[in-house]
This record gives C-alpha cells, structure tokens and sequence, in this order.
C-alpha cells in the first residue's frame, strides 16, 4: 500500500523549500544579478544549520562521542526524543546562523565584484558553489563525502511521527511566506524599479544617483541569506547532508524553474516551480517501479525534466506566466 | 540656479592615444554652451571624465556652486548625479522595460525610501506620490502628457532625446550636458529641443554644455563654443567668431 498522505506530506515540503530558492532567485534576476552560486549559498545554510545541529547539542551535554560515528548519532537522537527545550533551540539557532552566515558571505564576496563588473559575478558565484562543494569533501570536522548524518529532527520528541512532519511542512511554508512577502514587497516599490532599471542598463542607473555595486549586494546579501535558511530548512528536514546534494546542478535547476514560469514575474517563477519540483519528485518516486533497464532511472528523469521545459518553451516562450504591467501600483 | 564647471588641464589616455590633452574650459554659470569638433575629437571623452565615467589622468573637474567649490575628480557617476550633474548620451538610453513616467521617476532622489526596510514596510507611499506628481508636471510643461505612459520602444528619436533630457530636472540637475541632442532627430523637433533647452536655461537658470555636429541648430542656441580637435581645444569664443575661425574651419574640411 502506498502511502498517499505522507508521500504528498513530502512532496510539499520538497515544494516549499524550492519555492524559497525560486522566489529569492526571481528578485535576483530582477535585479540584474546573474546568481549561478545558488548552491552555494544553500549548501552554505545547510552545513552551517548541521554544524550546529549536531556538534552544539553533543557539547552541551558533555558528551566526547563524535557525531559522525555511531554512538553520537544515537545519542544526538535520544537527546532530541527526550529534550525538546534543547531540540527546539538548537534548530532556532541554526535558522538564524544560516541566515547571518550565507547573507554576510554573499555581501562580502560580491560587493568588489560588483564594482569590476556584473558579468564576472555570475562566474565567480558559479566556481564558489564548487569550491564549496570540495571544502565539504575534504574537510573532516564536515564528514568530508559521508557528511552529516545524525542531524535531529526539531520535533522528534512528538510522539506521533506523522504530527512532527506536519509541524515541520507548516514551518516550512510560513517561511514560504515570509519569502513572499519580502520579495513582492521589494519587487513592487521603487526600490524595484531601480533595481529593475539596474538590470536593464547598470549606467544609466548609476547616473541616476544610484550606487549600484553597493544596491546589488545588499539585495544578494537578503535573498543570500533567505537561501540560507532554506537550506538549513533542508538539512533539518532531511536529517542527513553530504556534499554531492550540493551540485552546480541544483542551481539551474532553479534557474529552469524560473525561466519556465516567465523570469522577472513572481506568480510565473511559482507555478514553474511547482511544476518542475513535482515533475521531478514524481519521476523520483514513480521510475524506480518501472525498472527501466535501457536507461538508468536518474537520467531518465533529467530527460522528462527537459522535456517539459521544451514543450512550455515552445507554446510560450514568455513562460507561463509572465510578468504584466508596470513596477508603480499608483 | 546653475552652476559653473571648471575643467583644469585635463589628460585622459588610452594605452598610446591621448583622448584628451590638457583641456581647459571654463563654463559660467547659467550659460548654454556648445562644444564642437570634428569626429574622434575627444568631445564625448570630455564628457565621459565630468560625470564620472573615466577618471582623469592629469588635470582636476571643479564644480562651482552657491559659493561652495567642489573638486569631483575621481568621484562615481553617481555621486556626481546627485551634486546636480545630468547627462545625455549620443544613442538615448532608456529603461527599455519601463515607461516615461517610469523612467522619469528613477532619477528622482527618493532617499531611504529607496532602501529595503522602507520597500518591506510600504513607508516610500508618500514620496512616490510627491514624484509621480513631479514627473507628471515636468511632462505636462513640455507637452509631453500623451507619451507618459509609453515605452521607448514606441517613441521617436525626437521625444527620446526630450525624455533623456527632461529627466535631469527630476533630480534637480543644475549642470546639464547633452551629448548630440539634435542627432537623428527631424528640424522641427530639433527647434522643440533647443526651445526646451533655452526654457530650462532661462527659468532654473541650469547651466547646459551641448555636443553638437549640426552646427546650424546649435548655434541658434548657444551663447559660447568651445572647438575640440585631436583632443586638444583648438579655439573658443562667441559662435560666430568660433566657426569663422581659420582653423576650426580647417580642422572640419580636413586641409
């Protein structure tokens, strides 16, 4: 028997979490911020979110067990069953170091960037997420390609599993919000226009008054740190990271979400992403009972993937839905 | 008011090209002044080093005003756009994805209301509705109402070059230099320009310094000319005396 509620459970936490990436994305691009580091800033929240879910919650109750053997995996799990003050905390905290971390880390890589030349910054932003992705690799305080392994549920003391995920996919879809709100609120003010004007013609800004290195990265710094949280959000509901969920792919993954739904339109860049996100959890889930033998099933959902962006690109290349009317609501 | 630019011995270089060599000019305040010259005289580079856009090898940009004297060497364009510098550009360059109105309004000095705290709370209300209204009064004074709500895109190279230049007064320009304002742009249109050119010049009293190759439409308007040629200023003086002079003429025919 399948279990319907808990695979749609899954589906819409999987859902949300790309909806934060999406949603940042769109306001960057709006911006005229070519983001190819994604990853980067979400692999960035993720360890940073593990890093403390994991070694804090052993050091605060004196154990020496490391948290990648054994015994500090089942410890860090009896610890989160039995102490939700605890379990609580240390998932609060690693929601707000994710933010401050991947925000003032994309602050401080792209602020010079942004003052050579915005073309560079897409490529700087790409080869960071692999750099990244290889510190992670070969770091041992990381868990070098095994990662992380006993990070703890936030809710596992409930009894009940089914009520932890719940709670979680709510916790996760308030953040969706939040995401929402900030990034409509500055896509639709002046602020949005200059951005947008930015995007268009960066000189023509800058001698509007604008300074626009300076504007550029305080908006990645934001939608950075917003990454960020999704990504301590994924490492928390996963339980478990390693450094090849943290693949340039996943960035243009975003990037194909975006760009289906219509780039710089904020409704456009969610219906992409729903579609691409269940597209592609759904293949996940379904493939392996097809059992093709001609193509490995990994692939075969890279090329229904593709497929759907070339059949939407072709009836709309505006993507599905693209942005109307003017940045002023007055 | 207006106010006076002063460029001291200015020298811009690229690799072994001297763009610039040494160039003096001085422009009173409240004045509209041409600067001429044949093609790859260094006018636009002259510009480009004002605002910002190179910073000079040798030499010092002054910028005269209330009293107060301002050395905006080396200074961002941006900087110097709010100290009341407004430019043009040969080919006009507009937001694309915005429209007049748009465009008008994001040369407008919204201060912290252009920040994201301020965009995140809705505080910024106020201040559009005091630009909007701005924008719509500037458009309205210049005829230009009907336009307020296109895109470049439908506009002629004409009402461009006007949008370009009327934008300057939404942050209260007090310098404004307009580079080719009447190139590709039909005479009865170039007549509405230099109309609009001598209107701001008269009421805020805005000091202009144009680029111009169609001599006769820009000598209708201008009180003084400076003649650039291999970057380098050749003459300067009244409009009449300027082109009557042996070696401006030489330079333009090329003997």
């Amino acid at each position: 028997m399948i279990d319907v509620l808990g695979f749609l459970i899954t589906l819409t936490t999987y859902i949300g979490i790309y909806l934060v990436l999406s949603l940042t994305l769109t306001l960057e691009v709006s911006s005229g911020i070519t983001n190819f580091g994604k990853v980067a800033f979400y692999g960035l929240g993720a360890y940073t979110g593990a890093l403390i879910g994991t070694y804090l919650p052993l050091a605060i109750t004196g154990s020496r067990a490391s948290p990648f053997d054994v015994n500090g995996i089942q410890l860090l799990y009896t610890i989160s069953k039995s102490n939700p003050v605890l379990d609580l905390s240390v998932f609060l905290l690693s929601l707000a170091a994710g933010f401050a971390v991947s925000a003032l880390f994309g602050l401080l890589l792209t602020y010079p960037i942004h003052r050579v030349g915005s073309a560079l910054v897409g490529f700087t932003l790409l080869s960071t997420g692999e750099v990244l992705r290889l510190f992670y690799l070969n770091t041992e305080p990381l868990g070098e390609s095994k990662g992380f392994m006993g990070i703890p549920n936030p809710f596992a003391w409930l009894p009940q599993a089914r009520g932890a995920e719940a709670l979680y996919l709510i916790i996760v879809w308030c953040f969706v919000g939040l995401t929402y709100f900030i990034v409509s609120r500055i896509m639709n003010s002046p602020l949005g226009r200059i951005l947008k004007g930015m995007r268009d013609d960066e000189l023509v800004a800058l001698y509007a008054g604008w300074p626009t290195p300076l504007i550029k990265s305080k908006v990645l710094a934001l939608t950075s740190g917003l990454t960020g949280v999704a990504g301590v959000l994924w490492a928390y509901y996963f339980t478990s990271i390693n450094p090849n969920m943290f693949t340039p792919s996943l960035t243009f993954n975003i990037w194909a979400m975006v760009i289906l739904g219509g780039i710089d339109s904020i409704v456009g860049g969610v219906l992409g992403t729903v579609l691409l996100a269940s597209v592609d959890y759904a293949a996940r889930f379904v493939i392996p009972f097809i059992g093709t033998t001609l193509v490995t099933p990994d692939y075969l959902r890279w090329i229904i993937v593709g497929l759907v962006m070339l059949v939407v690109l072709l009836k709309k290349p505006e993507g599905l839905a693209p942005r109307r009317g003017g940045v002023s609501k007055l | 008011m207006g106010v006076k630019l002063i460029v001291e011995k200015v020298t811009k270089r690229f690799g072994g090209v001297v763009a610039l060599n040494r160039v003096s000019i001085n422009v009173p305040s409240s004045l509209v002044v041409g600067l001429i010259g044949p093609n790859g005289s260094g006018k636009t580079t002259l510009f480009n080093v004002v605002t910002g856009y190179y910073t000079p090898d040798e030499g010092r940009v002054l910028i005269e005003g209330s009293g107060r004297v301002v050395d905006i060497t080396g200074w961002n364009p941006n900087r110097i756009s709010r100290l009341g510098v407004a430019r043009t550009f040969q080919i006009p360059r507009l937001i694309p994805s915005l429209t007049v109105l748009e465009n008008m309004l994001l040369f407008y000095d919204y201060g912290s209301c252009a920040s994201i705290t301020c965009s995140l709370r809705r505080k910024w209300v106020d201040v559009e509705e005091a630009a909007v209204a701005r924008a719509m009064s500037i458009l309205r004074e210049f005829g230009l109402e009907s336009i307020a709500h296109k895109r470049p895109a439908e506009l002629s190279a004409g009402h461009l070059k006007l949008v370009e230049t009327l934008r300057g007064l939404m942050s209260d320009a007090k310098l404004f230099m307009l580079d080719e304002p009447f190139a590709g742009v039909e005479s009865w249109m170039a007549r509405k320009l230099t109309d609009t050119i001598r209107k701001i010049n008269r009421e805020k009293g805005s000091t202009f310094v144009v680029i111009e190759h169609r001599i006769t439409e820009l000598l209708e308007g201008v009180d003084y000319v400076y003649v650039l040629h291999n970057g380098s200023l050749l003459a300067e003086g009244k409009p009449d005396e300027a082109v009557s002079d042996e070696r401006v003429i030489k330079a333009y025919l090329g003997k």
